[in-house]
């Protein structure tokens, strides 16, 4: 039970910490309602032209909208705030602080991931979960208890993927400090809001293998509005735990290769 | 007085070297955010050209849209006012102190940094959009006029956007959060500039807002002109709005660069 009690206490020192700066609090507020109806403007912009894209209607892109919302807010709550706080700019393995992270009782991967929250978030998560379900509703689909399921499995699945990838990049830092590789996943990223068949083929090919954002977003869109192979569903399961192995790895190997900010 | 603006120009010269000099040893970065920039443009690239496929829409084939949205981009990088946010951060935390100091007008240093991200960020976009180009065969009727208005549509659109971007940065002088503001900007012209859709294919009312207000005429405008989307009589009210608001903006930021300025009293002064 003890991580979950850290988790507990990072929590509430992160909202201390937020909670210092009210101003904030307005200014993220005003941020997130203005990025939600961009997006959905911009779907909807995009369906008074045509009416559906490769078996895409307006409806299922909302809803694949939501869960690109759902898994970004997902992110915004600990994995970015945690990682950038490693290796973001200012980041401690920049400045060197990381000496008194790797010295702490704890897994370091572990703390390097939970560490820092920003409870905000939960305010996307919210708009994530409206977006999602008016694009449910849109589809007047009725969704079987097993659907709901199999939705929210592909997207614990989603998750541990974008959590793994985002891991690679933040010990990537360990070799080459400076070079903010998180932003271009950022960059990258923004595709998902899209579903990935509606790319060219080899574009299609990076996005689903590669730089896998569309198993993250397009796959539990998919087993939500219409259907999903069991071949689909193991393949990226077995990425999914191929991806952390192989991230724990390089963070652990990172780690050792660490020698202060200084020398 | 003509020995000083001498003097002001050649070292307004010297400080847009030494910008563009410090700028280059932070190459990677610089690529990283160009990259980021141009993602928002491309996704709707892929998503237009596909939506298109072998028809058109609104008489956009998919070749129109993807020579329409390269040259976004690169318009796009070219008027992106970076400095926007910069100003702002150097009037709160007080450093803008070591600016006012400086024996030529404070406008040369935005300028310097502006004109050192561009040359940065362009050696990256090009070799991309040339790249891209190749791979996604965009069509273009190039005509003439078209081409010799682009490039004051062009100018015009960096000065707007530019100066709109800079006036809203001096909001920092009353206000210390101005930045939810360029946020709201950065919105806007996502929305309105052409980004999410050339502004022909908008539904009406965000049509006409995009007509009406600035933010069209500092990205889309001048890509508009340069493929031929306009008639004759559309491009020159166009240019006469886009003009109209270029000259507001400038006002606005000499006005609020003498108030704001007359107010400030630097961090703990």
């Amino acid at each position: 039970m003890k991580p979950f009690r850290l988790i507990g206490s990072f929590m509430r020192a992160s909202f201390q910490e937020e909670a210092a700066y009210r101003t904030n609090f307005l200014i993220s507020l005003f941020t997130s309602l203005l990025n939600l109806v961009t997006a959905v403007l911009g779907i909807l912009v995009l369906y008074g032209q045509i009416d559906s894209l490769h078996g895409w209607t307006l409806a299922s892109t909302l809803a694949l909208l939501g869960v690109f919302l759902v898994v970004s807010a997902v992110r915004g709550l600990f994995i970015s705030p945690s990682f950038d706080s490693l290796s973001g700019m200012d980041g401690e393995i920049w400045s060197g602080a990381f000496d008194f992270t790797v010295l702490r009782p704890v897994n370091t991967q572990f703390f390097a991931s939970f560490r820092k929250w920003r409870l905000f978030a939960l305010f996307d998560l919210l708009l994530g979960i409206g977006v999602l379900t008016a694009g449910v509703i849109q589809l007047g689909v009725t969704l079987s208890i097993w659907k709901i399921l199999f939705f929210l499995a592909m997207l614990v699945v989603g998750m541990t993927i974008l959590y793994a990838i985002l891991l690679i990049f933040a010990a990537l830092i360990f070799w080459s400090p400076g070079v903010l590789f998180t932003w271009v996943f950022d960059g990258l990223f923004q595709m998902a809001r899209y579903p990935t068949n509606i790319y060219p083929g080899w574009l299609r090919m990076v996005l689903t293998w590669i730089v896998p954002v569309g198993v993250i977003t397009t796959f539990p869109a998919r087993a939500l509005t219409d259907s999903i192979t069991p071949v689909e569903l193991i393949v990226s399961l077995l990425l999914a735990v191929v991806l952390l192995a192989a991230a724990s790895i390089l963070f652990r190997v990172g780690l050792r290769k660490y020698a202060s900010a200084s020398s | 007085m003509r020995r000083e603006t001498f003097v002001s120009s050649r070292g307004g010269w010297a400080l847009i070297r030494s910008t563009w000099l410090s700028w280059m040893q932070y190459r990677s970065f610089f690529f990283i955010l160009a990259f980021g920039w141009m993602i928002p443009p491309l996704i709707y690239l892929l998503v237009w050209s596909t939506a298109a496929g072998e028809g058109s829409i609104s008489g956009m084939t998919r070749g129109a849209f993807v020579a329409y949205y390269l040259i976004l981009i690169l318009v796009n990088q070219i008027t992106y006012a970076q400095t926007n946010w910069t100003v702002g951060d150097l009037i709160r935390y007080g450093q803008i102190n070591k600016v006012l100091l400086r024996p030529i007008p404070p406008l040369y240093d935005a300028l310097s940094s502006e004109i050192a991200g561009k040359v940065v960020y362009l050696v990256f976009v090009v070799p991309i959009l040339v790249i891209l180009a190749f791979v996604l065969k965009p069509e273009l009727d190039l005509t003439l006029i078209n081409g010799l208005s682009f490039l004051p549509a062009l100018i015009f659109a960096w000065a707007l956007r530019f100066f709109w971007g800079y006036w809203l940065a001096l909001l920092a002088f009353w206000a210390t959060r101005a930045d939810a503001l360029l946020a709201l900007q950065d919105s806007l012209v996502f929305l309105l500039a052409g980004q999410v859709a050339p502004v022909a294919l908008l539904p009406g009312a965000l049509k006409t807002l995009a007509v009406i207000l600035p933010f069209r005429y500092m990205v889309a405008f001048p890509v508009e002109v340069i493929t031929g989307q306009l008639t004759r009589s559309e491009m020159l009210t166009g240019f006469a709005i886009q003009c109209a608001w270029m000259i507001a903006a400038v006002i606005l930021y000499a006005l609020l660069w003498r108030f704001g300025l007359k107010r400030y009293s630097a961090v703990g002064g």
